[in-house]
């Protein structure tokens, strides 16, 4: 059993890449939102498979608050987006740039 | 063991893959769903039954309703085109590639894992047949009640300020200025 012990860890850093390369490379906000959950759920799976092998709890409270924490992020996230859409602007992260100036 | 492992580990990759690279945002999203469900597969393999329950319930259940709800309302209408040759993608293609080796690197170097395929230092007490014989739900709440509590109590919390927080922003006002 302890021979998956790498493939999990690296199928997590897979995932987080693919997200983070993603957050990076794509300018629709509701994609990029998806990528952060992406990235979210690979932690996970580091935290789990880290609480299987070392024989511990830790990793299994601290994932289950990890998804409260990227739900309240996507409720928070997704409010936002429509304030956004409501006030006539087009969807494109590059126009939106307000706050940076 | 390794069979499902492998299966459910090239479907949630696809599916993250999916995600980035998908045309339109609905795509992406079903592609989200695709990997979670498999994630969900390998939180089997890994002794946490509660977590993947919570991970299709909560996940793929609440949390992508929400984003699919979202798609269509909005329904952005022009949707950006992601040609596979852009510079920006190949970019970003190749610092994944270079992360994931890294973190490979690392990992099959022995830092993590003893020489008997075990951790360094002492294992913790919840051994999963352990865990699995007093069962794993009551292992894990009592866990969270007592020595977690804290944290527990801050996300509850946390959920709180969530709720309002989406409420003040969605809210109907009058634009001012």
């Amino acid at each position: 059993m302890s021979g998956l012990f790498p493939g999990f860890l690296i199928l997590s850093a897979a995932m987080f890449s693919v997200g983070a390369a993603g957050v990076l490379v794509r300018r629709n906000p509701l994609v990029v939102f998806m990528c952060i959950e992406l990235m979210l759920n690979s932690a996970n799976l580091a935290l789990i498979t880290y609480a299987r092998y070392t024989h511990t709890m830790a990793g299994q409270v601290f994932a289950l608050i990890v998804i409260a924490v990227a739900a309240s992020e996507v409720v928070v996230g997704l409010a936002l987006i429509t304030g956004v859409y409501r006030s006539g602007r087009h969807l494109d992260l590059d126009e939106l740039s307000e706050m940076s100036e | 063991m390794t069979v499902i492992f492998g299966l459910a580990a090239v479907i949630a990759f696809l599916g993250a893959i999916g995600v980035v690279l998908s045309q339109r945002t609905i795509y992406s999203a079903m592609s989200l769903v695709l990997n979670m469900v498999a994630l969900a597969v390998l939180f089997l393999l890994l002794d946490a039954q509660f977590l993947a329950a919570v991970q299709i319930i909560v996940y793929a259940g609440a949390v992508m309703v929400l984003f699919v709800f979202i798609i269509a309302l909005l329904s952005p209408g022009a949707e950006e085109r992601v040609r596979p040759l852009e510079l920006r993608l190949l970019l970003g293609g190749l610092g994944a590639v270079i992360f994931t080796l890294l973190v490979g690197r690392l990992t099959l170097n022995g830092i993590t894992i003893g020489p008997h395929g075990r951790m360094h230092g002492e294992l913790g007490p919840f051994a999963p047949t352990l865990v699995n014989a007093h069962g794993q739900v009551q292992t894990l709440g009592e866990q969270l009640f007592t020595t977690y509590l804290l944290p527990f109590e801050v996300t509850s919390l946390m959920l709180l300020v969530a709720a309002v927080g989406a409420v003040y922003l969605s809210r109907r006002r009058r634009v001012a200025a």
